[in-house]
């Protein structure tokens, strides 16, 4: 590593830490905040490359979408709102990019009725202009029909029955794309990128009762609770926040915002963590103070 | 009759769903029921989602009309409703900047307006975390060490730099930490708490159907 | 980058910013972001049932499909409006039951045979010694921790004796899990601050590079 970006980060280090006494000395929690936001600006501007170690879930949705026969009829879904795009966004471009790479024809929507349809028409266009694939040839989107357990279930029927018409209002015959696909029978993998339980539904009504498999991307806060749908094999791989989706991008071969932001997440981790034991460690001492001074 | 109608229409819509479960969807008159009941639900769910509109234009309305306290940030509020509306409702035909596609006033608003400010609102909770982390984050109890020392092998399990120095420490740590940690106690928890939660669920589901439970009309 | 790219970006930025001040102190230029942000969110909502619902649901496939029972749902719809009257509201419960009634048959089903009866399956492993030291302390540590987890939150009868030894256990396997959700939390949190300041810094910095080149 470069000198200057030892004494860098050393600075940066001595500040976080100097700001922290500072935060415990005046009772200020304006000085924790500018701490982070120190932890979280430096490495967003000199970036520090870490090699991504690539977890086994991932891993797992990775092989799935690459044994799936070129052309195969993929359900992407954007389920998630704009509050979480820092994390999911990443997750929809790199399944984006891997799906049209395998020239899968990609069908998305949505269950999220605040952005939920914007959201998907944005990432679906960009992707796909950057990899010259053709709106009603190789991607469809659906946009939002309400009550998600109902969408969910009634395209196990018939997806024309739920959503008549494309997210524009273009009825689904007049798309040459969905004269192939008219239920989950037709659907070869659903991969559902969502910030909230929506995939326990996806599992229990669609994956249970129709036998899709299903892949998802979530956000660290509700990662955990999926690892039990993967230990049973209700899901076929994972992708756990923002780490999830750079080690997706490493795999696909297209690092993007999630592997640069990795930095900043292990700095400012490593700060709380500092945080949280020197706050014990204080909190131990006072704590024998006040007993020796009660003994006294 | 006010309470009976529903409870009947509960059961009845349930009753369909649950026999369309078990019979044939292609020859069964249940089976081809059932895609238009949901066809229906779909509808009548948008209308629910309006509720909450009408609820926010009354209450902010109110305030402009009474000039109460804050009154022009109310004024924004209504405003920034029928901007966003109105442009979305009027037929694409007059103009590509209306309906709710691509380069839509609509579509314009919420991508540099509106999902900015969301992601920004739930950005804010970062300082906040770590704010309570430092303050109140504090080994009590065995349980509490316990629970501390969990989160704070996964907070370096889960950064590159962090797991690099675990590997440091011992070459397979992380490996043990996904599988015996995420992949077994947590997994374990999270499975007891699916199969409770399930189970509550679908008593409830039952409870719903049967007229029992009618907490959801209101009073 | 176009003049309307960057005007859309500062835009973008300037409600960023507006949001992240309070973190210093509440101020007008904060009220403001809220109040339009809860405006936008509510018209949007509008938008989007008006075309998604109103036009492609029901006005299209009436007028230009010939499916007028679709009139039906719509009127449903129309009666949840009910509960903002006084002596009518009760008349809004006919479509709430329809949609509860729906949802309920589909989850008395679904939560039972997709997820009850799988994850219980997939709790009863086999402790196979052939599977290695590793393999024998996971299932065990599963199969314990499910049924410990199970019995702690089983309150029909008091915590004594043996079951209160094992939801003792089950304690000590939540905290695992509690602590694993906290280390996953403060992860999300901290990425969806990085993303808002890559917006700023990569964004909205490139504007000033532009207008100043």
């Amino acid at each position: 590593m470069q000198a200057w970006l030892i004494i860098a980060y050393g600075l940066l280090i001595v500040a976080g830490v100097a700001l922290l006494v500072f935060a415990f000395r005046t009772g200020d929690r304006r000085y924790l905040y500018l701490a982070v936001l120190l932890f979280v600006v430096f490495p967003v501007v000199i970036v520090l490359k870490f090699p991504t170690e690539i977890s086994p879930e991932t891993q797992l949705l990775y092989d799935a979408v690459e044994k799936l026969p070129d052309s195969s009829n993929v359900l992407l879904t954007f389920d998630y709102y704009a509050s979480t795009l820092a994390e999911t966004e990443p997750m929809s471009r790199a399944t984006l990019r891997h799906l049209f790479r395998k020239d899968c024809r990609v069908l998305t929507m949505t269950t999220i009725p605040l952005g939920g349809p914007s959201i998907a028409e944005r990432v679906t266009r960009e992707i796909a202009a950057e990899m010259g694939k053709v709106y009603g040839v190789d991607y469809v989107n659906l946009g939002y029909k309400a009550n998600y357990v109902a969408v969910l279930k009634g395209m196990g029927s018939s997806i024309e029955a739920i959503y008549p018409t494309d997210n524009s209002g273009t009825p689904l015959a007049k798309l040459p794309m969905m004269s192939r696909i008219k239920n989950y029978a037709d659907i070869s993998f659903i991969i559902a990128i969502a910030d909230n339980d929506i995939v326990s539904y996806w599992i229990s009504i669609v994956r249970a009762q129709y036998g899709t498999p299903v892949g998802t991307g979530v956000t660290a806060v509700s990662a955990p609770q999926y690892y039990a749908y993967v230990g049973a094999g209700q899901l076929t791989g994972m992708l756990g926040g923002m780490k999830g989706a750079a080690e997706y991008e490493a795999l696909v071969g297209h690092p993007d915002r999630a592997t640069k932001g990795m930095t900043a997440q292990s700095l400012v981790h490593l700060f709380i963590i500092f945080s949280v034991v020197a706050g014990n460690v204080i909190f131990l001492i006072q704590k024998r103070r006040a007993g020796a001074g009660g003994q006294a | 009759m006010k309470t009976t109608v529903p409870v009947i229409i509960a059961f009845l819509a349930g009753l369909v769903m649950v026999l369309a479960f078990f019979f044939d969807p292609e020859k069964s008159f249940v089976g081809r029921l059932e895609p238009e009941v949901l066809r229906w639900v779909t509808i009548v769910g948008g209308f629910t989602l309006l509720l909450g509109v009408v609820s926010i234009i009354r209450v902010n309305y109110g305030g402009v009309h009474r000039r109460s306290s804050g009154w022009g940030y109310k004024l924004a509020t209504v405003v920034s409703v029928f901007a966003m509306a109105i442009p979305a409702m009027l037929p694409t035909r007059m103009s590509p900047l209306f309906g709710n596609g691509p380069g839509s006033i609509y579509d314009w608003l919420f991508n540099n307006i509106d999902a900015p400010m969301m992601s920004t609102m739930f950005a804010m909770l970062a300082f906040y975390i770590a704010s309570a982390a430092f303050r109140a984050f504090r080994a009590r109890s065995p349980e509490a060490t316990l629970l501390l020392v969990t989160a704070v092998l996964v907070m370096l399990w889960r950064v590159p730099m962090g797991e690099a120095m675990l590997k440091g420490i011992h070459h397979s740590l992380p490996e043990y930490i996904n599988t015996y940690i995420m992949g077994g106690a947590n997994l374990a928890v999270q499975r007891g708490i699916i199969i409770g939660a399930a189970l509550g669920a679908a008593a409830m589901s039952l409870r719903i159907m049967l007229g029992i439970e009618r907490t959801y009309m209101g009073n | 980058m176009s003049a309307i790219e960057i005007f859309q970006i500062w835009i973008a930025a300037f409600f960023t910013l507006a949001l992240f001040s309070f973190l210093y102190r509440d101020n007008p230029c904060y009220r403001l972001a809220e109040h339009v942000f809860a405006g936008l969110s509510a018209g949007y909502e509008v938008g989007l049932i008006w075309n998604s619902v109103i036009i492609q649901q029901m006005i299209d496939p009436m007028f230009t499909g010939g499916e007028w029972w679709l009139v039906f749902p719509g009127l449903l719809g129309v009666l949840m409006f009910a509960r903002f009257t006084r002596d009518y509201h009760w008349v809004s419960r006919i479509p709430l039951a329809f949609v509860m009634g729906t949802t309920a048959g589909i989850f008395l089903l679904s939560e039972l045979h997709g997820k009850v009866l799988p994850q219980v399956q997939s709790t009863m492993r086999s402790v196979n010694p052939s599977e290695g030291i590793g393999g024998v302390v996971l299932s065990l540590l599963i199969i314990v921790g499910v049924i410990s987890t199970l019995i702690y939150f089983y309150f029909s009868k008091e915590h004594k004796g043996v079951l209160g030894g094992v939801a003792k256990l089950g304690i000590w396997f939540i905290m695992v899990s509690f602590g694993a959700h906290f280390g996953y939390t403060v992860m999300a949190r901290i990425s969806l601050l990085i993303g808002r300041v890559q917006f700023l810094i990569y964004d909205w910095g490139d504007t000033f590079t532009r207008i100043f080149s």
